[in-house]
C-alpha cells in the first residue's frame, strides 16, 4: 500500500489539489447562494415583482463555484488526470499543483460567503429602494474581485508547473 | 452630452389651468417646481388622496384576479391602449372592482368562520362521549360544577376525594372531566385542582351534547367550504375584467399625477403661475402644447441660476443612447459636469467582449437580445440594457476569434488549421502574455480617463490642473509601458519583434516621460502652497498616489480571469457531453440525444452566468477605474409631468 502511494504521490497530490480547489469554491458558493437566496425569498414574499433583480443579486456569489471548477479542471488537464491524458507527474510537481489550488480554495470560500452577505443586504435594500439595484450589484461585485484574483493566481501558478 | 435646461415660468388664466396642465402632461416636457402657497384649504390634497385610494382599490382587485386573467404570451410586448378608452373604462372597472371586493370580503369572513369552527371542533373532541346536554352541565343551588381537562395520571387522585363526584371522558393521555361538589367545598376543591394541573374548560354556546355540537360544526364547515368553492369560481370568472381594471388603474394614475401637478401651481381667483424645468430643445414642444389650448398666456424661459439645481438630461445619437442606461445604473452626472456616455461606450463594448470571449456565446447573446428587442419592444432602461448586451455580443464574437473559442471548442480543431487560432493571443497557452495585454488595455483606459479630465480642465481655462494633475499621469502611465515593453516582450509567443522600437529608442523616451511626469507631480502637486516644504510634501503625497494606480491597473487582470473562466467552463461541458456520446449501438443514439439536450442546457447556463459576470465587471471597470479619473456624479433625474403608466402603454 505504502509503496503504491509512494509510486503515485505526484498524481495523488495533484488530485488532492484539484479536489481542494473545487471544494473551496463550490462550498463557498453553495453557502453564499444560500444566504442570498434566503434574503431573496423574503423579498419576493412581499414584492414578487422584484424577483428578477433579487435573482441577479442571488446569483452573484455563485461564480466562485465556477472558478473553483475551472481551477480543478485546469489542474486535471495539466496533470493528466482526465481520461486519455496520462502525463508523468513528479512528486515536486504534485506538491506545486497541490499548493497552487489554495488561493482559489480559500479565496473562493471566504469571498463567496462575504459577497453573499453584501448581496443579501442589497436584496433588502432594493425592497425599499428599487432604484439602488445598480449600486447594490456593484458593491457585491467589489467582493468578487478577490475571487477573481484568487482564480488568476491559482491559474498562473498551475501554468508555471 | 448633457442637455441644457431652461427654467420656465408660465402665467395663464385660471379657467384654463386644468386644460393647460392636461396638454402639458400629454407633451411630457415640463418638470414642475412647487410654487403653491397651498391655500385651497386642502381641497387639492383631498382629491389626490381620493384618487390614490381608488388606484390602490383597483390594484388590490387586480392582483386578486390576475392569476385567472388571460396571460400575455412570453415576450409579448406591453399592451397599447388609447387614453380615451382607458378613461371610459373607469366606470366599468369601479363596478368590477366592487364586485371583486365583495367576493374577497366574503371569502375572508368564511375563512375566519372555518378557522373558528375548526378550533371549536378540536376542543370538543375529548368530550365526544359525554351524553349530557352541554348547557345542562352547570352549577346548581347547592352544588358547584367544574369542567376541565386533566392529566390521566391525576384521575385516581380525584376519585379518591370523597367530596368530589367525577365523570371522565376521552382518551387516556388527557382526560376530559366533569366534577361536582357541594357549594361549601368549592373553594377547597378548587385549591386541590390547582395542585394537579387542572385546566378549566368553557363549553361553546351550542345546543345539545358535544357529539351533536360537533356534527353541527362539521355541517357548518361543509357549507362554508361549498360557498368558498362557489366564490372561487366567481372570482375566476372575474379574470376577464383584468384588462379593464388595468386600463382604469393607469387612467387614474395619469389623473393622479395631474392632480399632484395642480397642487404645485400657484393660483388666485383669476390667474395661475406655474414654474418648472424644460429641456432647451423642447421649448417649442411646450409652446405648442399650451397654444393647442389657448392664446392667452405668458411664458418666460431663462437659464438656471447659480444656486438652482436643474435635472441632468442626457442626449446622444442612436448608437450611444442605449449606453445611457449604464450611466443611470451608476449615477447621473452633475448637471453642470459632462456626460460620460460617449466616452464609455467604445470601452464598454471593447472590454465586454474580452471577458466573454467566445464567438458562440456572443452569437447567442446578440441573437437573444435582438429577438427580445424585436418581440417584446421594451422601453426605457430595459431597452437600453438589451441593446448594450446586443453590442456586447457582437464584440464577444470578434474577440472569440482573436483570443477565444467557439462554444468552448478550439477554432484550430473546428477548422482543421494548425496553430492559427486564436489570432491574437491564446490565453490558455500564454496566460502571462494575455495578462500583460489586459493590463496594457487598462493603462490605455485610465489614460483616456485623464485625457477627458484634461479636456474638462482646459474647457474651464484651468491649464494648471490639466497639465500637472492629469497630463503628468498620462506621461507616467505611457512611460511605464514604453520602458517596460522590452522586458515584457519575452512573455509573448513568439516574442514581440522590437527592432523598430529599439531603433527609435522608445524605451528611453518612456523613461524620460516617466521622469517628467513624476517631476511634474513632485514639484507642482502642491502649487497652491506657499511653504516650499509643505509643497514638496504634497508632491510626495501625489507620487504615493501611484499605489492606487497600481491597484487600478491590476484590476484589469479580471479581463483575463473571466475570459479563462468562460473558456474552461464551456470546455468542461463539452468534455462531459462527449463522454456520453462514447457508447455503442442503441446506447450511442440514447447517449447522443441526452448529450445534445444536456449541451444546450449547460451552455445556456454558462452564457447566463458568464454574461452576468461580464456585464457587472465591465461596468465596474468603467465606474470604479475609469470614472474616478474624471466623472462628477450626483445629478438628479428629469421627471417631467407625463403619461406614466404601470400596465399599458398609451398609443398615440
Amino acid at each position: 500500500m505504502l509503496e503504491l502511494i509512494k509510486a503515485n504521490l505526484g498524481l495523488i497530490l495533484a488530485t488532492a489539489g484539484a479536489v481542494v480547489a473545487a471544494a473551496g469554491g463550490i462550498l463557498g458558493s453553495a453557502i453564499g447562494v444560500g444566504i442570498a437566496g434566503e434574503a431573496a425569498a423574503g423579498l419576493v414574499s412581499e414584492q414578487p415583482e422584484r424577483f428578477g433583480n433579487a435573482l441577479v443579486l442571488q446569483l452573484l456569489p455563485g461564480t466562485q463555484g465556477i472558478y473553483g471548477l475551472v481551477v480543478a479542471v485546469f489542474i486535471a488537464l495539466q496533470a493528466g488526470l482526465l481520461p486519455g491524458g496520462a502525463v508523468e507527474v513528479t512528486v515536486a510537481q504534485g506538491w506545486r499543483f497541490f499548493f497552487a489550488a489554495f488561493p482559489m480554495a480559500l479565496g473562493g470560500l471566504v469571498s463567496a460567503i462575504h459577497q453573499a452577505r453584501v448581496s443579501a443586504s442589497g436584496i433588502n435594500t432594493i425592497g425599499k429602494k428599487p432604484e439602488e439595484f445598480g449600486h447594490c450589484m456593484l458593491m457585491a461585485s467589489m467582493v468578487e474581485t478577490y475571487a477573481i484574483f484568487s482564480l488568476l493566481i491559482s491559474m498562473l501558478l498551475i501554468f508555471g508547473v | 452630452m448633457i442637455v441644457s435646461m431652461k427654467r420656465l415660468t408660465l402665467v395663464g388664466i385660471r379657467q384654463e389651468e386644468a386644460d393647460i396642465l392636461k396638454a402639458l402632461q400629454k407633451a411630457g416636457a415640463v418638470e414642475l417646481i412647487s410654487v403653491s402657497a397651498d391655500d385651497d384649504g386642502g381641497e387639492g390634497a383631498r382629491r389626490l388622496d381620493e384618487t390614490a385610494e381608488r388606484i390602490s382599490r383597483f390594484s388590490e382587485s387586480l392582483s386578486a384576479i390576475k392569476p385567472y386573467a388571460k396571460k400575455p404570451g412570453f415576450l409579448a410586448p406591453t399592451r397599447e391602449e388609447k387614453l380615451e378608452k382607458m378613461q371610459q373604462d373607469v366606470g366599468e372597472a369601479e363596478a368590477a372592482s366592487e364586485h371583486i371586493r365583495t367576493i374577497l370580503e366574503e371569502k375572508k369572513q368564511i375563512d375566519a368562520r372555518l378557522e373558528k369552527d375548526a378550533t371549536t371542533l378540536a376542543a370538543l373532541v375529548p368530550w365526544a362521549d359525554m351524553k349530557q346536554d352541554m348547557a345542562s352541565v352547570t352549577s346548581t343551588k347547592y352544588t358547584h360544577c367544574f369542567v376541565g381537562l386533566v392529566d390521566a395520571a391525576a384521575e385516581a387522585a380525584i376519585r379518591e376525594q370523597e367530596a368530589i363526584s367525577a365523570e371522565f371522558y376521552g382518551e387516556a393521555g388527557n382526560r376530559a372531566a366533569v366534577l361536582a361538589c357541594l357549594k361549601e367545598d368549592a373553594r377547597l376543591v378548587a385549591g386541590f385542582l390547582k395542585t394537579i394541573n387542572w385546566t378549566d374548560v368553557i363549553f361553546p354556546r351550542m345546543k345539545g351534547t358535544p357529539r351533536e355540537a360537533m356534527a353541527a360544526l362539521e355541517q357548518d364547515m361543509a357549507a362554508g367550504e361549498k360557498r368558498l368553492a362557489e366564490l372561487q369560481t366567481e372570482l375566476e370568472s372575474c379574470g376577464v375584467n383584468a384588462a379593464v381594471l388595468e386600463n382604469a388603474a393607469d387612467a387614474l394614475l395619469i389623473e393622479r399625477d395631474n392632480l399632484a401637478a395642480e397642487t404645485q401651481v400657484e393660483k388666485d381667483t383669476s390667474v395661475f403661475r406655474l414654474e418648472g424645468w424644460v429641456r432647451s430643445d423642447e421649448v417649442d414642444k411646450v409652446e405648442q402644447a399650451i397654444r393647442s389650448v389657448t392664446e392667452d398666456y405668458y411664458t418666460e424661459y431663462r437659464d438656471p441660476a447659480e444656486d438652482e439645481v436643474p435635472p441632468a438630461v442626457l442626449k446622444n445619437d442612436t448608437f450611444i443612447t442605449p449606453f445611457e442606461s449604464l450611466i443611470t445604473l451608476y449615477s447621473l452626472p452633475d448637471a453642470r459636469a459632462i456626460d460620460a456616455t460617449p466616452y464609455m461606450t467604445p470601452f464598454y463594448i471593447f472590454l465586454f467582449g474580452i471577458m466573454l470571449s467566445d464567438t458562440g456565446y456572443g452569437l447567442i447573446l446578440s441573437l437573444g437580445a435582438w429577438l427580445f428587442l424585436k418581440l417584446k419592444k421594451p422601453t426605457g432602461g430595459l431597452k437600453g440594457l438589451a441593446t448594450v448586451l446586443f453590442w456586447g455580443g457582437v464584440s464577444t464574437m470578434i474577440w472569440g476569434v482573436l483570443i477565444g473559442t467557439f462554444f468552448g471548442l478550439d477554432y484550430d480543431v473546428l477548422l482543421g488549421t494548425k496553430d492559427v487560432f486564436p489570432l491574437l493571443i491564446d490565453p490558455t497557452s500564454n496566460p502571462v502574455g494575455m495578462l500583460l495585454f489586459c493590463l496594457l488595455l487598462g493603462i490605455i483606459h485610465l489614460s483616456c480617463g485623464h485625457l477627458i479630465k484634461m479636456k474638462m480642465c482646459l474647457g474651464q481655462k484651468d491649464w494648471q490642473s490639466a497639465v500637472f494633475d492629469n497630463l503628468s499621469w498620462v506621461f507616467i502611465l505611457i512611460g511605464v509601458v514604453l520602458a517596460a515593453l522590452p522586458m515584457a516582450s519575452g512573455f509573448f509567443d513568439p516574442p514581440l519583434n522590437l527592432s523598430w522600437f529599439t531603433a527609435l529608442h522608445l524605451d528611453t523616451v518612456g523613461l524620460v516621460l516617466l521622469l517628467a511626469g513624476s517631476a511634474m507631480i513632485l514639484l507642482f502637486k502642491g502649487r497652491d502652497k506657499k511653504n516650499p516644504i509643505s509643497r514638496l510634501a504634497s508632491g510626495f503625497g501625489g507620487i504615493y498616489g501611484a499605489t492606487s494606480y497600481l491597484s487600478d491597473i491590476l484590476s484589469y487582470a479580471r479581463l483575463l480571469a473571466l475570459g479563462i473562466a468562460t473558456g474552461y467552463l464551456a470546455m468542461v461541458f463539452n468534455t462531459l457531453c462527449s463522454m456520453l456520446m462514447g457508447g455503442s449501438g442503441v446506447m450511442k443514439v440514447v447517449g447522443f440525444l441526452i448529450a445534445v439536450v444536456l449541451l444546450i442546457a449547460l451552455h445556456m447556463f454558462s452564457i447566463a452566468i458568464n454574461t452576468l459576470g461580464s456585464f457587472v465587471h465591465c461596468a465596474r471597470l468603467q465606474y470604479v477605474e475609469f470614472f474616478s479619473k474624471f466623472y462628477e456624479a450626483g445629478g438628479r433625474a428629469f421627471k417631467p409631468l407625463q403619461y406614466k403608466t404601470k400596465h399599458v402603454q398609451i398609443s398615440k
